[in-house]
């Protein structure tokens, strides 16, 4: 009992450390770094989501830009045609995302590796159409447009009026963080355990009394209420349509993933300034060279698809296990 | 009835065309275990070759040959520099679960299709490009009325059978056939009885890639290439094979025609938006149902 | 002659095979007893080439082979019929015993016709089912095929795994005497794992006795037969 509570104030903790760190570093950049650092933060959100799913139970998803879309087009309706606050409309797009994740999940839980990703692939390529298919609803093409509003009044000692994307931050932020926390206790939960024996090894799970396939559905759900969450804020940016949660998007997350590490909560925040911030840094470091249009265009994509690979040969925990590993023997080294 | 008979043999030549992704598939997965979801870059790539090759003046079938032998060069390239590494790491923590072993090569093929996208969007541009038929796209006419359907179409189904022919005899009829189909149902044993798996496996992604850059190669003169233009029709040749049954090549090979009849007599006689929905509506129910496919096997399918 | 020195075999946690050494030697039947998870089946793998010893040697005829890959080692001339009679269900008898000799087809194409001809001889039952998925076959069938897909890459040293497991009394006779009678005529070189010691025993030359992964005795098979108390304290009977 009193293990739980110190884990609980320890998630806390860092939890808020997390958010002290993001706004401090938040109020000190330029504006365009802020949106990009919301963005960071949204994405955070959404590698969660897969590590959630992927890292603890196995479950691999490459649709869920899909589940996003979902929530980004819940929030957008709720906003514009309910004229719901944001800050309802956003928990409650996580529902109908967890809603349809659940019911996804229902399908999930019958299917094994191949079947689940080529499924969930599907789901991301046709939900395009779908927005297409009934346009008066969701805006076809176009999509729907929606953001963030202006900042509240009390919060204006915090965030300046005048500044929309540190408002932006702060919004992300605050979902981030409470991602975060949910996160940390999910990851030492005992159902966490329980995931984590399905995940490697089902029949002895089975052995264990749990439930496989309806484990499986919850933790769909619960993956997806994130990834809900998570498309919500990426529409607030402005737009909700086909082309923001395109299949780019679900790569990116996968990407993310992998690249921090598909099993960790550190990891999914690697990956997701990784994935944000690589276009920035290799602009920044091939301005010299004046490359032609057509070879920076798709430099990022490139680099970006080069590193999963490398990263899934070479390393696939991801930079989050090798960073535990180096911690590990310098604590090692130390201790002799 | 002039709608129906067009509808029909559109269906027909799609059909032929998935079952040849289809197939590209299902020997990848047959033999490495895994959705090669970089498939249809490896044709998207090979067709961008062909149409340079064809913009500088060569012929259409040098071009051909050539968009073949790309496509079984990635393939091999894939297998080797990717797949084959990631066997012997088997070792790593992360790889030490069942599940994460089958989902670490198909992140690493999605990975392998954005370099491929990446790189054709770098060499051409990723401007959007034509590709010609090698006989004529416009329909026949026949006694004054024009028949429902194209020199092309008839090209396109007749050589997709002649491809479906050869690979089943090939497997069926030759050692080296028998190898690939050994090491794919047991490769312990397939081992045991000195056969090079690791080899075997390769051949199968060199096929697979051959075959994909020929269905690259038939859908291109009817939607222009880009380099993210053959995503949808791996997507639509992965749910042809679990329609069809993933273990069964035949299953998966008549899981092709029968979304392209669906897609076509969809796209004619409702809206072309509802084709995607029928397509994931037919995969949620023949998995939910009938898992192992409507031609698999009951025992076929791996879990 | 195949020697098996210090060789320990562990999978992730448990070591299965610990420090054992023993030769097999040529033209003659080793049989290797022992009861459940005494290591056997984890020596056969590994002489196969399926898993790496983690220490310790396997020298075939004078050179070493432990670390090679399994195809290389069936072209060294060991040949392993596995456990549990397995051969492909779905391909057929034909396509079962073809396969053993695939490797050898390009270089000796008449002898491998020859080869399959003879297997046919050997186990006539197998030739009336030619054409049979090998997955329809009864199990002693099936332990046949598994045989003759082993023997048909014409091997200097057979590996035979539990070859009764599950048959009847009458089936295994049948089964070993034919290779035994091999073994007489053809100079092979046999490695027999069994745990039904008494038939193991019979027709070999030379036993030796596996319990939790170590070498309890290794002596003449007669001699090993003839020991009650060997027996009663590590077979149970
Ligand atoms: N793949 C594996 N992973 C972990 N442990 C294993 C594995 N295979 C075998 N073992 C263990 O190694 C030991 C020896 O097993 P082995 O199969 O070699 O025994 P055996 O003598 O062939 O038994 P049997 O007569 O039942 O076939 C056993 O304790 C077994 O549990
Ligand atoms: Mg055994």
């Amino acid at each position: 009992m009193f293990k739980k509570m110190d884990t609980a104030l320890r998630n806390l903790g860092v939890a808020a450390l997390f958010f002290v760190v993001v706004l401090l570093v938040g109020k000190n950049v330029g504006p365009y770094n802020q949106s990009q650092i919301a963005v960071a933060l949204i994405i955070f959100i959404g590698v969660l989501s897969i590590n959630i799913l992927t890292g603890l139970s196995g479950q691999l998803s490459l649709g869920q830009g899909a589940l996003m879309a979902i929530g980004g087009y819940s929030c957008a309706l709720m906003i514009n045609n309910w004229h719901l606050s944001m800050w309802i409309a956003i928990p409650l797009s996580l529902v109908s995302a967890a809603i349809a994740g659940y019911l996804l999940g229902l399908v999930a839980a019958r299917l094994s590796g191949p079947y689940l990703a080529g499924t969930t692939l599907l789901l991301a390529l046709a939900l395009p159409t779908i927005a297409n298919r009934f346009e008066t609803v969701f805006g076809g093409e176009t999509g729907l447009s929606i953001d963030f509003g202006t900042p509240t009044q009390w919060l204006s000692g915090i965030v300046s009026q005048d500044s929309f994307e540190l408002w932006q931050l702060f919004v992300a932020l605050i979902f981030a963080t409470v991602s975060l926390f949910l996160t940390c206790n999910l990851f030492t939960s005992r159902s966490a355990r329980s995931w984590r024996a399905l995940r490697d090894h089902e029949p002895a799970a089975e052995l264990m009394g749990i439930n496989i396939s309806r484990t499986k559905t919850q933790i769909f759900a619960i993956s997806s209420a994130f990834a809900g969450v998570a498309g919500a804020l990426y529409g607030l940016r402005g737009l909700v349509g086909p082309s923001v949660f395109g299949i780019a998007l679900s790569l990116s997350l996968l990407t993310g993933s992998i690249l921090g590490g598909v099993r960790s909560i550190l990891g999914a925040g690697i990956g997701a300034v990784i994935v944000v911030f690589l276009p920035d840094w290799i602009g920044k470091a091939m301005h010299p060279f004046a490359l032609a249009d057509q070879l920076t265009n798709y430099l990022p994509a490139l680099l970006s698809s080069l590193l999963l690979v490398l990263t899934i040969v070479i390393n696939p925990g991801g930079i989050a296990s090798s960073l535990y590993a180096l911690a590990r023997r310098a604590r090692g080294n130390f201790k002799k | 009835m002039q709608t129906f008979l067009n509808a029909f043999f559109t269906g027909g030549s799609r059909g032929a065309i998935y079952a040849l992704v289809a197939l590209g598939l299902v020997l990848v997965w047959r033999g490495a275990g895994l959705i090669n979801f970089a498939q249809m870059g490896q044709a998207m790539f090979s067709a961008y070759v062909a149409s340079t090759l064809i913009a500088q003046g060569k012929n259409y079938w040098i071009a051909f040959i050539a968009a073949l032998v790309v496509g079984a060069v990635l393939g091999a390239a894939i297998d080797i520099l990717v797949i084959r590494p990631l066997k012997k790491k088997s070792g790593s923590a992360i790889l030490n679960s069942p599940s994460m072993r089958e989902a670490i090569p198909v992140i690493a093929s999605l990975g392998i299709l954005g370099i491929l996208q990446a790189l054709a969007g770098m060499i051409w541009a990723g401007d959007e490009r034509g590709f010609p038929a090698p006989v004529s796209t416009s329909a026949i006419s026949l006694g004054g009325k024009s028949a429902p359907f194209t020199p092309f179409d008839l090209f396109v189904i007749g050589t997709v059978f002649a491809i479906l022919l050869a690979t089943s005899l090939f497997l069926s009829k030759t050692s080296v056939g028998l190898a690939m189909r050994a090491s794919a149902l047991n490769s312990e044993v397939a081992r045991l009885s000195g056969i090079r798996t690791r080899s075997i496996r390769t051949l199968g992604w060199v096929i697979s890639g051959a075959v994909a850059s020929i269905a690259g190669l038939f859908i291109t003169p009817a939607t222009n290439i880009a380099p993210n233009s053959l995503d949808l029709i791996l997507i639509v040749g992965f749910a042809a094979c679990v329609i069809g049954g993933l273990d069964s090549l035949m299953g998966s090979v008549l899981g092709g025609f029968i979304l392209g009849f669906t897609t076509s007599f969809i796209g004619v006689y409702d809206v072309p938006e509802d084709i995607f929905i029928a397509i994931f509506a037919m995969l949620i129910l023949v998995m939910l149902f009938r898992p192992q496919g409507i031609f698999g096997s009951k025992a076929g399918r791996r879990v | 002659m195949l020697e098996i020195k210090e060789l320990s075999v562990s999978y992730d946690s448990v070591q299965a095979v610990s420090g054992i050494s023993f030769v097999a030697e040529t033209g003659k039947i080793t049989t290797v007893i022992g009861a459940n998870g005494a290591g056997k089946t984890t020596l056969l793998r590994t002489i196969s080439g399926l898993i790496a010893p983690k220490s310790g040697g396997i020298s075939w005829n004078g050179s070493e082979i432990q670390g090679l890959r399994p195809e290389n080692i069936v072209r060294a001339g060991i040949a392993q019929a596995p456990e549990g009679h397995a051969v492909i269900a779905e391909l057929t008898v034909e396509e079962n015993i073809r396969m053993g000799a695939l490797f050898r087809l390009r270089k000796n194409r008449d002898d491998v016709r020859a080869a399959i001809a003879e297997m046919y001889e050997l186990f006539p039952r197998l030739a009336e089912r030619k054409n049979q998925k090998a997955g329809t076959l009864s199990g002693g069938e099936r332990q046949m095929l598994a045989i003759s897909r082993a023997l048909v890459s014409r091997p200097q040293l057979l590996l035979l795994d539990e070859p009764s497991l599950g048959l009847a009394p009458l089936i295994v006779e049948q089964i070993i005497q034919t290779v035994s009678a091999l073994c007489r005529e053809t100079g092979l070189t046999v490695l027999l794992v069994e745990q039904n010691a008494n038939t193991a025993l019979e027709v070999a030359d030379h036993g030796v006795l596996l319990a939790l992964g170590k070498v309890v005795a290794s002596m003449p098979a007669a001699q090993l037969r003839a020991d009650e108390s060997l027996r009663a304290a590590y077979l149970g009977y």
